[in-house]
């Protein structure tokens, strides 16, 4: 470069020479411009010099040749810790998710048979029991699906089993401190089909169903009514979806086959027990459901449902378990209406009506103490005492839920229920999550509550509920036992806390 | 015996090339792969359960393989379907085939 700038600079020197020389002229110039452009030159040169000593940094020569590679470096172990997360990522084929709650209730029960009938009473004023969920859910390809809940739920310092807990309750019963299967279960939404089809097989998601969901504040957690079946129970569920059929949003039928008893050998696990002691009992039902048409964010559920063969067990009475059989069957049907934020008023109705007739088929013996008569063993049938009267029983489950539209307080909700249940009303709510079972009831049921949210992942329920028992033994269908004046006052309050 | 025979050469004729191409993806891993991710080697083990399935798939795709592999592009396929077979997330993944 500097050799560059010289020869420049003699060239011009020389050329301006020449040029003047050539035209036979002389340039003549004062000294001091001649000097000022010396000095220029000479300003020029230093900072050839400058730039060329820059450009031989061996620092700044080493960084400029490194870039690429140093880019190239970045780029390679930001891949490296992609692999790294997406294997971990494909490897964690389950997310896992949990339900912790905490319950204290004030309960007054009189007149009840479970206390003594008739002048009896009981009171529990702070009654306390844990319930811990574990939620699980992988999908395991773009069409294969599962989903999973177990569920260890106590009373506080109790770790004894509960004696009414059976495969469809075991995890809605507060009993001892181990876990329970509650639901597990895939979805397979075979491709390649002509109509939209999908299959539910495991132990499938049929309790807390509608409306439950809005007393305890969450998402629809089954697909059937809660008045008509709120239980644990294995089977195979078939869905079609019929939107681009019928052109409503969200509509489809579902046929479900379940097992509400399979005789088994307890020492040999696939066996009936010898002599085969009682038939299988079996539950087929089929459901349609949609979204109301015209109505935003509504559900219209029509439910049909036989149970063949049901059981009986003189335990559930208060005998030794010695005794239980066959006893027939019952056909169940229903429609449930639900509409939530009806017309944007933050109002969420629901009204859910239930139908049963049974066909009964035998009785059973009960065995008992009677104070008068000592030991006395009399016949009891489906809802019957002689094993052939048949019955039909109605119930209706009606309420409100309105969320308060108060941001400063998380938009509280406030809630009301109300269900009334005919003297032979029997629907399969075993494994309900009310604790006295309160869609079973015979007679009427209220219910009143408060849910206050903390933040996304905690709120607190405060309520009080009062039933009115018009016929005893509700939720059980074994015999016929006539009229009861019982009643239950129940204050609560619970902490829910999900993550 | 000769039905017998015929059926059993048809047998072996369906299940005889699965078996090959498995038992050669390992042999062709070991080979390519293993002359220098071994240990003591020039490069670091690795193994197939080493990535999931799909991330062996594109850091192949992407040529993210720092030196150049000898490989034809049938071979690289061989024991890149080798490797997603015994992926981290596959049924059968395949963790010390280079011992560590």
């Amino acid at each position: 470069m500097k050799k560059i700038l010289l020869t420049a600079g003699a060239l011009l020197a020389w050329s301006g020479c020449a040029l003047a020389g050539a035209g036979g002229q002389t340039v003549s110039m004062p000294v001091e411009d001649y000097k000022a452009i010396l000095e220029r030159l000479d300003t020029l040169q230093k900072r050839v010099d400058q730039l060329e000593k820059t450009e031989a940094s061996p620092s700044d020569k080493a960084s400029a040749a490194a870039m690429p590679g140093k880019l190239a470096k970045d780029v390679e172990a930001i891949y490296d810790t992609l692999d790294e997360v997406e294997t971990k990522t494909l490897k964690d084929r389950i997310n896992f998710g949990a339900e912790m709650r905490t319950r204290v209730d004030n309960f007054k029960l009189k007149d009840h048979q479970l206390f003594g009938g008739p002048g009896s009473a009981e009171h529990n004023d702070n009654h306390w029991s844990n319930r811990f969920r574990l939620n699980m859910d992988a999908e395991i390809r773009k069409n294969l699906f599962f989903t999973g809940r177990i569920t260890a739920y106590k009373n506080f310092a109790d770790a004894d089993s509960n004696i009414y807990a059976n495969d469809s309750n075991v995890a809605h019963l507060p009993g001892d401190s181990g876990l329970k299967l509650d639901r597990a279960y895939v979805d397979w939404t075979p491709e390649g089909m002509p109509i939209p089809l999908a299959l539910t097989f495991g132990r499938q998601p049929v309790s807390e169903g509608p409306p439950s969901e809005l007393k305890e504040n969450r998402l629809r957690q089954s697909t059937y009514p809660s008045l008509l079946f709120d239980g644990e129970a294995d089977g195979v569920v078939a869905t079609i979806g019929l939107e681009r059929y019928l052109g409503w949003k969200n509509s489809g039928i579902r046929f479900a086959w379940h097992k509400a008893y399979q005789d088994d050998s307890d020492s040999v696990s696939y066996m009936d027990t010898y002599g085969g002691a009682m038939d299988d009992s079996n539950i087929g039902a089929v459901f349609f459901e949609t979204e109301i048409p015209g109505v935003r964010d509504s559900l219209l559920v029509l439910s049909a449902l036989r149970a063949d063969d049901l059981t009986a067990s003189d335990y559930y009475l208060g005998g030794s378990g010695a005794n239980s059989g066959n006893i027939g069957d019952m056909d169940l049907y229903g429609v449930h209406l639900q509409a939530n934020n009806v017309v944007d008023s933050g109002v969420d109705l629901f009204l859910s009506l239930g139908l049963n007739e049974t066909h009964p088929d035998g009785t059973i013996n009960y065995t008992f103490t009677h104070p008068s008569y000592g030991v006395v063993t009399m016949p009891v049938g489906f809802m019957n005492n002689d094993g052939t009267t048949s019955h039909s029983g109605w119930a209706v489950h009606t309420g409100l839920r309105y969320t308060i539209p108060y941001q400063a307080w998380n938009n509280p909700k406030v809630g009301f229920e109300y269900n009334h249940g005919s003297d032979y009303w029997f629907s399969f709510t075993w494994g309900s999550n009310e604790l006295f079972n309160k869609l079973a009831t015979r007679g009427d049921a209220y219910d009143l509550y408060y849910i206050q949210p903390f933040n996304d992942n905690l709120f607190g329920r405060l309520g009080y509920t009062h039933v009115k028992y018009d016929y005893a033994n509700s939720g059980l269908h074994i015999g016929d036992f006539g009229d009861s004046n019982a009643e239950l006052d129940n204050f609560y309050f619970l902490l829910d806390c999900r993550f | 015996m000769q039905k017998r025979i015929v059926a059993m050469a048809t047998v072996l004729s369906l299940v005889l090339p699965s078996v090959a191409l498995a038992a050669g993806g390992e042999e062709l891993f070991l080979q390519s792969c293993g002359s220098c991710h071994k240990k003591g080697g020039q490069a670091a083990v690795v193994n197939p359960a080493d990535k999931a399935g799909s991330v062996w798939e594109k850091y192949f795709a992407r040529g993210r393989h720092p030196v150049d592999i000898s490989l034809s592009d049938a071979d690289l396929q061989v024991v890149v379907a080798y490797l997603t077979a015994h992926a981290a997330d596959s049924d059968q993944p395949a963790a010390a085939v280079i011992p560590k």
